[in-house]
C-alpha cells in the first residue's frame, strides 16, 4: 500500500515542479505562450461581455495566433482581478473602469492605475437623468433647480454603489448649478434594473443610469430622459438636450479599458497597441458596440495614460464634493 | 396586451420548427442537469453558454435559455429529494418532505409527483403569462421599498413557524442568517461591515454557497458520522405510479400554490427560493393534518415544486415587459440577449412579437418535454441511491467544491463552504432548523435595504407597516403565521378541556 | 451542564457581533449611525433568543446530553478529521496545481479514507474517471476558467 502513497507524491511532486516551469519562459518573442483576459467580475455583466467580446474577435479576425482565455475574477469592485494581474506577465490583461480610480481614492484599495500599465480605452456608456413621464420637471435643469432650493426634496436613484459613475455624475451637474450637493438624498439600488423599476413604480422622483437602462424605455413613453452626459446630442434620442446645452459645462463617461500588468517592455506596449487598434477597427467589434448601446472611445495607450491622470483628477474632486473623502 | 390570436398562432409555428425544438430538448436537459448538480444553478449554466449563443437567432437563444431555467427547476428537486442535498435556493422546499419520502423507500413516488407539479405550476402559469402579462408586470411595479420589507418579514416568520414546537430555536438560526447577510459593503452608504480587509467578502457571503455548505457538505460529513452502519441494504425506491388518494390530497395544492408562486415570481428580486418556501408554509398550515408535514406527506412535495416552476415562468414578465431582470439568472439573460442584439423592454411586444409568443409556446412544449425526460430519468436517478454511501458521498463532497468554484472563481468561498458544511453537520446534530438560516443569508440584504429606503419614503415604523392595503394585508398574514401555532394548540387544549 | 455550551456559545456570539457593529465606521453621507441600526436589531434578536435558550437548556440540566456523541465513535473522528485535512490541502493546491490534478488527489484520498483501502484500484479509477469527465466538460466543452 504505501507504494501507492509514495508514487501519488512522486507525481505530486513532477507536477508542482512542473507548473513552476512553465512561468519562467523567456520574454523575447513576445508572445510566446497563451493569452489571458481578466473580466474581474462574474459571467453576465458589462465587463465579463467586453472581455468575451475581446478574445471572440481577436480569434475569428485572426490577429492573434495564441490560445486565448478569459478568466472571472470577481470581488471586491475588480480588485481580485486586479491584485492577481499585478503579479503576471504582459500575456495577461484585463478590463478595467472608473473604479481602478476609485476604489483607491475611497480607501477601498491601495492599487492605483499607476500600478498597471494602460493599454487602451475600449468604450464608453453616456448616462442620463431620467424622470417618469408625469413628473412635472421639464427639463435638467428645472431639477436642478428645485434642488438648489432644498437639496432633499427629490429622492434620486442609483446604482450600484456610492461614488460610481451614475452617483457622481449627478453629483457634478448638480455642484455646477450650485447645489449643495452633500445634503442630496441617494436611495441607492443594487443594479441598474432596480433603479428602473423604483423610477417606473414612482418610488423614486429622478434616476441616473447609464442611457443603456433608460433609452427603450423612454422611446416607449415610460420614463423621460432630460439630459445626458454625452458631448452632443446621442444617436436615437435626439430630442435630448445634453448637460452641455442645458448651461453646464461637463462632459462624463462611463468608460471601460484595458490594462496589462506593471513594468511591461515597449516591445509588449507596441504589440498590444497595433493588436487592440485593429480589434476597435472590425465590423465586429462595431457590432458589439451598437447592440450594447456603448460608443468606440478607443485612446491608445499613450493617450490612455494621461486619460487616467485627468480622470483621477477630477474623481478625487467630485468624491470630496460628494462627501465621501476628506 | 391581450391575446393576440394571430401572433399567437405564428409563434406556435415558430416554436415547433425542428430547430427550435430542439434547443428546447437540449436547454431542458441541460437544465435538468445543471439543477441536480449542488451549485450549479440555472445562472451559472445561461452565463458560460453565453459565447455558444454568440451565433445563433436571438429568437433560438431566448428559447434555449429559457429552456435551461426552468429545466433547472425540474432538476433541482432531483437532488433534494433523493440526496437531501438542493441545488439551489428554490429546491430547498423540497427536502422537507421529499427526503423523508426517499427514506421510506418512496422515492419513486416523490420524483413523480414533484415533475407533475412542475408541469402544472409551469402550466398555470403560461396560461397566467398570457393572459396577464401586462397587468401583472405595473402591479409589480407598485411594489414599493415597503411592500417588499413586509413580504420579507412574511416569509421570514412563516418559515420560522414551522419550526413548531421549538420556535426558539428557529429564531436563533434566523438571526445567525440574517447576521451573515450583513456581511459587505452596505449599499447605501458605502460603509465595508464585518469584512475583515478580505476583498472577496466586500460583496458579501453568496448564500448559494451557504447552501452548498449546509446542505451538501453537511450532509456529507453528516452520513461520514456513521458511514460503516449504513447498511447496503437494497434501497427501495418503490413504485413511480402515484395512487389515486395521493393524487386528490396533492391536487389542490398543486392548483393552488401554481398561481402563487408565478405572481411572487413576477416580483423583481423575490423569486423560487421565496414562492416554494411560502407555498409550503402556506399548504401546511391549511392542511388537514399539518403534523404529516415534513415527514413524507406528497402534497409537501407537490405545492413547493408547483410553485417554484411558476416562479420561474413569471420571472420572464419583468424582463420581457420591462427590461428588468427579476433574477440572478433573468439577469444574465437579458445580458446574453443584449449582445444578440434584442432589447428587451416595453416595446418588444410591438417590435418583435413573435419572439415573445415563440417563447410563451416552447416553455409550453418545454414543459412538456420535461415532465417526459423526468419521469423517464426516474429510474436512472434512483441508481444514484444504489450506489455505496462510501463511494456517492465523496463523490457530492467533491461536485459541491466544483460548482462553488463556478459561482464566483475564487477559493475563499471553499473554506466558507468547510464553515458551513461544519455548521451544518452541527446544527442537525443539534437538531436545529436550517431553512431559517438559510432564508435569512438569501433575504436579509434585502430586508436591511428595502427596510431603509422605506424609512426614507415614509419617515417613521408606523407609516411602513400601515403605508398601503398591500403592506397591511402582510403584516396581518405575518402575525397570523406566528400565531398560528399558539391558536391551534390553544384551540385543542379547550377542547381537551371540554371533553 | 455540557448542555449549557451551545446556547452560551450563541450567546457569545450575539455579544461579539454586537461589539464588532458599535466599532463598525460610521457613514460619511446622511445619518452617521444608519449602517448600525440592522446589526444592532439582529444582534438583539440573537441574544435575546439564545438567552432563553439557555434557560431552557438550564431546566433540562440534569438530563443526559448526547447530541455529539455520534461524534466519538469508531473511525468517526479520524473520518472527519482527515476529511478536513484533505479539504484544506485540496484548497490550497487547487490554484497552484490546477483543477484536473488537486480534484484527483483530493477524490482518491478522500476514497482512501472513506471507502478503506482496499478497492483501490477502484477507488483510483473512479477519481481519475470522474475529475477528468468534469474537467473536460467544464474547461473544453463550456469554456469555462479553471485554473
Amino acid at each position: 500500500m504505501k507504494k501507492y502513497i509514495g508514487a501519488i507524491l512522486v507525481l505530486l511532486a513532477v507536477f508542482i515542479a512542473g507548473c513552476s516551469d512553465e512561468s519562467s519562459g523567456s520574454a523575447q518573442n513576445f508572445p510566446n505562450g497563451n493569452i489571458e483576459i481578466i473580466a474581474p467580475a462574474t459571467p453576465g455583466g458589462g465587463w465579463d461581455a467586453t472581455a468575451r467580446a475581446m478574445q471572440k474577435i481577436f480569434d475569428d479576425e485572426g490577429l492573434i495566433e495564441e490560445n486565448i482565455n478569459v478568466s472571472n475574477k470577481p470581488g471586491g469592485g475588480g480588485e481580485v482581478g486586479w491584485q492577481y494581474l499585478k503579479n503576471q506577465d504582459a500575456h495577461t490583461i484585463s478590463i478595467n473602469s472608473s473604479l481602478v480610480i476609485t476604489n483607491n481614492l475611497l480607501g477601498q484599495s491601495d492599487l492605483t492605475y499607476e500600478d498597471f500599465t494602460p493599454l487602451g480605452i475600449l468604450s464608453t456608456e453616456w448616462i442620463s437623468v431620467a424622470v417618469p413621464p408625469d413628473s412635472s420637471f421639464g427639463s435638467g435643469k428645472e431639477i436642478m433647480q428645485q434642488l438648489k432650493k432644498d437639496p432633499t426634496s427629490l429622492k434620486i436613484g442609483v446604482a450600484p454603489s456610492l461614488g460610481n459613475n451614475d452617483h457622481l455624475s449627478f453629483v457634478q451637474a448638480a455642484k455646477e448649478f450650485g447645489v449643495d450637493v452633500s445634503k442630496l438624498e441617494f436611495m441607492v439600488y443594487e443594479s441598474g434594473g432596480d433603479v428602473l423599476t423604483a423610477l417606473l413604480g414612482g418610488h423614486v422622483d429622478v434616476a441616473s443610469m447609464s442611457v443603456s437602462e433608460s433609452k427603450e424605455q423612454h422611446l416607449a413613453g415610460e420614463l423621460e430622459i432630460l439630459a445626458v452626459s454625452s458631448e452632443e446630442r446621442i444617436e436615437g434620442l435626439e430630442e435630448v438636450k445634453t448637460w452641455k446645452e442645458q448651461g453646464v459645462d461637463m462632459v462624463f463617461p462611463h468608460w471601460r479599458g484595458i490594462m496589462g500588468p506593471p513594468d511591461m517592455t515597449e516591445e509588449e506596449i507596441a504589440y498590444w497597441d497595433e493588436k487592440i487598434g485593429k480589434m476597435v477597427e472590425s465590423e465586429a467589434w462595431q457590432e458589439v458596440m451598437k447592440n450594447n448601446e456603448w460608443e468606440p472611445y478607443y485612446h491608445n495607450s499613450e493617450e490612455s495614460k494621461k486619460f487616467l491622470a485627468e480622470q483621477t483628477e477630477k474623481y478625487q474632486e467630485l468624491l470630496q464634493q460628494a462627501g465621501l473623502t476628506e | 396586451m391581450g391575446v393576440d390570436f394571430q401572433s399567437f398562432i405564428e409563434g406556435l409555428t415558430t416554436a415547433i420548427q425542428p430547430m427550435n425544438l430542439l434547443w428546447v430538448l437540449i436547454g431542458g436537459f441541460l437544465g435538468t442537469v445543471v439543477g441536480m448538480l449542488p451549485g450549479l444553478g440555472p445562472a451559472t449554466a445561461v452565463a458560460v453558454l453565453i459565447p455558444i449563443t454568440f451565433g445563433m437567432d436571438s429568437t433560438s437563444a431566448l428559447v434555449l435559455m429559457a429552456a435551461i431555467y426552468y429545466g433547472a427547476m425540474y432538476g433541482g428537486s432531483r437532488s433534494s429529494i433523493l440526496l437531501n442535498t438542493p441545488g439551489d435556493g428554490s429546491a430547498i422546499a423540497a427536502t422537507f418532505d421529499g427526503y423523508p419520502m426517499t427514506q421510506q423507500g418512496r422515492a419513486g413516488q416523490a420524483l413523480t409527483i414533484s415533475a407533475i407539479a412542475s408541469l402544472i405550476g409551469g402550466t398555470v402559469a403560461i396560461i397566467g403569462f398570457i393572459l396577464l402579462a401586462k397587468p401583472l408586470a405595473s402591479f409589480a411595479l407598485d411594489f414599493g421599498p415597503a411592500e417588499y420589507f413586509l413580504l420579507l418579514v412574511f416569509t421570514l416568520s412563516a418559515i420560522v413557524s414551522l419550526s413548531k414546537g421549538n420556535m426558539v430555536k428557529g429564531f436563533i438560526s434566523m438571526s445567525i442568517g440574517l447576521l451573515l447577510s450583513t456581511v459587505g459593503i452596505d449599499l447605501q452608504t458605502g460603509v465595508y461591515r464585518f469584512t475583515f480587509d478580505i476583498p472577496q467578502l466586500s460583496e458579501g457571503i453568496d448564500f448559494l454557497v451557504v447552501i452548498i455548505g449546509v446542505y451538501a457538505v453537511g450532509e456529507v460529513l453528516y452520513n461520514f458520522l456513521n458511514i460503516d452502519d449504513i447498511k447496503k441494504e437494497k434501497s427501495k425506491v418503490g413504485k413511480k405510479g402515484i395512487t389515486r388518494e395521493q393524487w386528490k390530497s396533492s391536487k389542490w395544492p398543486m392548483f393552488r400554490q401554481g398561481p402563487i408562486g408565478f405572481l411572487i415570481g413576477v416580483l423583481p428580486g423575490a423569486g423560487g427560493s421565496i414562492a416554494s418556501m411560502l407555498s409550503y408554509t402556506t399548504e401546511q398550515q391549511l392542511s388537514k393534518n399539518p403534523d404529516k408535514f415534513g415527514k413524507g406527506a406528497i402534497e409537501g412535495v407537490a405545492a413547493p415544486e408547483s410553485s417554484n416552476n411558476a416562479a420561474s415562468v413569471g420571472a420572464f414578465i419583468p424582463l420581457l415587459t420591462m427590461g428588468i431582470p427579476g433574477s440572478g439568472t433573468t439577469a444574465v439573460i437579458l445580458g446574453a440577449l443584449i449582445m444578440l442584439g434584442l432589447q428587451p423592454g416595453p416595446l418588444l411586444f410591438e417590435n418583435n412579437p413573435d419572439t415573445v409568443w415563440t417563447l410563451v409556446n416552447s416553455m409550453f412544449i418545454g414543459n412538456l418535454f420535461l415532465v417526459v425526460i423526468n419521469i423517464l430519468l426516474i429510474g436512472l436517478l434512483v441508481r444514484i441511491l444504489d450506489t455505496p454511501p462510501k463511494i456517492l458521498y465523496p463523490l457530492i463532497l467533491v461536485l459541491a467544491f466544483i460548482g462553488t468554484y463556478t459561482l464566483s472563481y475564487s477559493i475563499i468561498d471553499f473554506y466558507i463552504l468547510v464553515i458551513f458544511g461544519v455548521i451544518g453537520v452541527v446544527m442537525k446534530l443539534l437538531k436545529f432548523p436550517v431553512a431559517p438560516l438559510i432564508l435569512g443569508v438569501i433575504v436579509g440584504s434585502d430586508m436591511e435595504q428595502n427596510f431603509r429606503k422605506s424609512i426614507v419614503a415614509h419617515d417613521n415604523f408606523i407609516n411602513i407597516l400601515f403605508a398601503s392595503p398591500i403592506t397591511i394585508t402582510l403584516l396581518i398574514m405575518t402575525v397570523l403565521s406566528i400565531a398560528y401555532p399558539f391558536i391551534v394548540e390553544w384551540v385543542k387544549k379547550l377542547k381537551q378541556g371540554r371533553a | 451542564m455540557a448542555r449549557l455550551i451551545v446556547p452560551s456559545f450563541f450567546i457569545t456570539i450575539g455579544i461579539v457581533y454586537l461589539v464588532l457593529t458599535f466599532n463598525l465606521p460610521r457613514s460619511r453621507t446622511g445619518d452617521p449611525t444608519a449602517p448600525l441600526y440592522f446589526p444592532l436589531l439582529i444582534g438583539g434578536i440573537l441574544v435575546l433568543f439564545s438567552i432563553i435558550y439557555f434557560v431552557q437548556e438550564w431546566r433540562k440540566r440534569d438530563e443526559k446530553f448526547e447530541a455529539f456523541k455520534a461524534l466519538f465513535v469508531g473511525r468517526t473522528p479520524f473520518i472527519i478529521v482527515s476529511t478536513l485535512i484533505m479539504i484544506f490541502v485540496y484548497t490550497f493546491l487547487f490554484e497552484r496545481i490546477g483543477f484536473l490534478f488537486s480534484t484527483i488527489i483530493f477524490l482518491t484520498a478522500l476514497l482512501f479514507i472513506v471507502n478503506g483501502r482496499k478497492p483501490w484500484i477502484k477507488n483510483i479509477l473512479i477519481s481519475v474517471l470522474f475529475s477528468v469527465v468534469f474537467w473536460y466538460a467544464f474547461s473544453e466543452l463550456l469554456n469555462v476558467s479553471l485554473p
